[in-house]
C-alpha cells in the first residue's frame, strides 16, 4: 500500500527537509535567529532576577534593628581594614609607576571595572555559564575577563543588548594560560569536571617536572598574564595533585576551583581601557 | 483560534522559564535539570505534523540560544524526537496519561544521551564527567515524571481555551 507507506515516512521526510534547509541556510540568518531568540527570552530571565532581588529586599526588611546595628558595626570594621589596604595599594601603585618610568618599562593595560548582577546560572554537566545584567548598553566587550572576590570567574563569550553571557572557568570550553604562584613558567589550564555536591575541578597540562603538589601541600594557581585576556596574578584555584604525563616530558594535574563559583550573585567585568 | 502552534509554543516557553529558574537555584548543588523530552512530547503525540513541528523547532532554537552549542543542534535533535514520536503515535494509546509520561521519559532519556555523547569530548577527562551526567539524568527523569501530568493538562487546557482542541485538529 504505497500511500500508507508514504504516510508513515512523512515525519522523517519532513525532518530531512528541515535538516536540509537548516544546512543550506546562510550563517548570517542562523546568527540572526540565535540573537533574536536570545533577545526574546532575555526579558523573562531578567524579569525573574528583578523578582529575586525584590524577594531578597523584603527578606532583609524582616531583620530586627539590633541585627542591622550589629551588621553595620561589622561592616564599619571591614571598611576600616579596606581603607588601610587602599592606602597601601595607592602607595604601591605609585612605587610601581616610579620604577616603570625609571626602567622605561611599558605600562600594563588598564581596566575599567563594571560590576554586574548575575541573572541566571546555567551549570549543566555539559557547560557552565552565567548571564549577567549588563551588555552592549554598558559597552561590555566579547572576551572581557570576569572576576569576583574569589578570583577568576570566566570570560564574556556573547554580548547582547542589555545582557551578556559569561563562560565560567569551570566550563570544558575554557582554556587559559596559568602559572604557579611564585613561578613564572606558564601551564595550560582547562575547566570541565563538575561533580555534584563538590567544588568544581579543572585540569592543568605542561607542568614542569620540578613542580610538586599534593592535598596536604597544595599550590596556588594564578593567571600568567599571557594571552592578553586576563591580567597576571588572579587566583584560579588550588592544585592538589600533579603526576607525570604519559610522554614523561611534563606533568598533568588537578585544580580545585573556588566552591563559591556556583553561588555567585555579583561579578566584576574587567573592560580593557585600550581595546586591541 | 485555529493555529495551535503559537499556543503550544507559549506553554513550552512557560516550562522553559520555570526550568531556567529551577536550574538557577539547583546550580548551588551542581545539579541540572533537562526537560527536552517533555517539551516535544505533547506536540509530537497530539498535533498534526505541520502544526506541531514548527512549535518544536522554535523551542529548540529558544533552548539553544545562550548555550555554547553549535547553532541548530537542539533544533535538529528536537525535530528528530518529534518525528520519531509522531511516527509511533498511532501504535500507542496516546490519550492515556501513563503513555504520555512514558513517551516523555523515553524522549528525554534519548535526547539527554545524544547530547551527552555529542558534548562529552570537549572536557579534559570525559570519563570523569559521567557520574555528574548520570546524576543530572536521574534528577531530570524524576522531574519529568512529576511535572508531566500537570504540563500535559496545561497544554490541553491552553488549546481548549484557545478554541483549538487536539481532537478537532486531527
Amino acid at each position: 500500500m504505497p500511500p500508507r507507506r508514504f504516510d508513515q515516512a512523512r515525519p522523517f521526510l519532513t525532518l530531512g527537509i528541515v535538516i536540509a534547509v537548516w544546512l543550506v541556510l546562510p550563517v548570517a540568518i542562523k546568527g540572526f535567529l540565535r540573537v533574536s531568540f536570545f533577545e526574546f527570552q532575555a526579558p523573562i530571565t531578567v524579569g525573574t532576577s528583578y523578582l529575586r532581588d525584590l524577594q531578597e529586599y523584603w527578606g532583609l526588611r524582616v531583620h530586627s534593628k539590633p541585627e542591622l546595628i550589629a551588621a553595620g558595626r561589622d561592616l564599619a570594621r571591614v571598611n576600616a581594614s579596606f581603607a588601610l589596604a587602599s592606602q597601601q595599594n595607592t602607595e604601591l601603585l605609585g612605587e610601581i609607576r616610579r620604577l616603570e618610568e625609571l626602567l622605561r618599562l611599558p605600562a600594563p593595560a588598564g581596566y575599567r571595572y563594571e560590576h554586574a548582577r548575575v541573572v541566571r546560572r546555567d551549570f549543566s554537566g555539559w557547560w557552565q555559564r552565567l548571564m549577567i545584567r549588563k551588555g552592549r548598553n554598558h559597552a561590555i566587550p566579547v572576551g572581557a575577563p570576569v572576576v569576583f572576590t574569589g578570583g577568576v570567574v570566566g570570560r564574556v563569550t556573547e554580548v547582547f543588548a542589555y545582557t551578556a553571557v559569561v563562560e565560567l572557568v569551570s566550563s570544558p570550553t575554557i582554556r587559559l594560560a596559568a602559572a604557579f604562584e611564585g613561578d613564572q613558567r606558564p601551564v595550560s589550564f582547562q575547566g570541565g569536571i563538575n561533580p555534584t555536591l563538590a567544588p568544581p575541578r579543572g585540569a592543568i597540562e605542561f607542568v614542569p617536572l620540578d613542580i610538586f603538589a599534593s592535598p596536604g601541600a597544595p599550590r596556588r594557581l594564578v593567571t600568567s598574564g599571557l594571552g592578553g585576556v586576563f591580567p597576571a596574578g588572579l587566583h584560579i584555584g588550588q592544585v592538589t595533585k600533579v603526576e607525570p604525563s604519559t610522554d614523561g616530558l611534563f606533568k598533568t594535574g588537578e585544580v580545585i576551583l573556588d566552591a563559591r563559583l556556583s553561588e555567585i550573585t555579583e561579578v566584576t567585568v574587567l573592560v580593557p581601557l585600550d581595546p586591541p | 483560534m485555529r493555529r495551535p502552534a503559537p499556543v503550544i509554543f507559549l506553554t513550552m516557553l512557560l516550562l522553559w522559564a520555570l526550568v531556567v529558574v529551577l536550574n538557577h537555584y539547583l546550580a548551588v548543588w551542581h545539579v541540572h535539570v533537562f526537560v527536552g523530552g517533555l517539551l516535544v512530547t505533547y506536540a509530537g503525540l497530539q498535533l498534526p505534523l505541520r502544526r506541531g513541528l514548527p512549535a518544536t523547532a522554535a523551542v529548540g532554537l529558544l533552548c539553544e540560544a545562550g548555550t555554547g552549542l553549535t547553532p541548530g543542534t537542539l533544533l535538529v535533535l528536537f525535530a528528530a524526537a518529534h518525528a520519531v514520536i509522531h511516527h509511533v503515535r498511532d501504535r500507542v494509546p496516546r490519550d492515556q496519561l501513563t503513555t504520555r509520561v512514558i513517551v516523555a521519559l523515553l524522549a528525554n532519556l534519548g535526547l539527554f544521551l545524544v547530547l551527552s555523547f555529542l558534548l562529552i569530548g570537549r572536557g579534559p577527562a570525559p570519563g570523569a564527567m559521567w557520574p555528574r551526567l548520570i546524576t543530572d539524568l536521574v534528577c531530570s527523569q524524576v522531574f519529568v515524571a512529576l511535572a508531566a501530568p500537570w504540563y500535559f493538562a496545561l497544554q490541553e487546557q491552553a488549546l481548549v481555551l484557545a478554541g483549538a482542541t487536539p481532537r478537532r485538529l486531527l
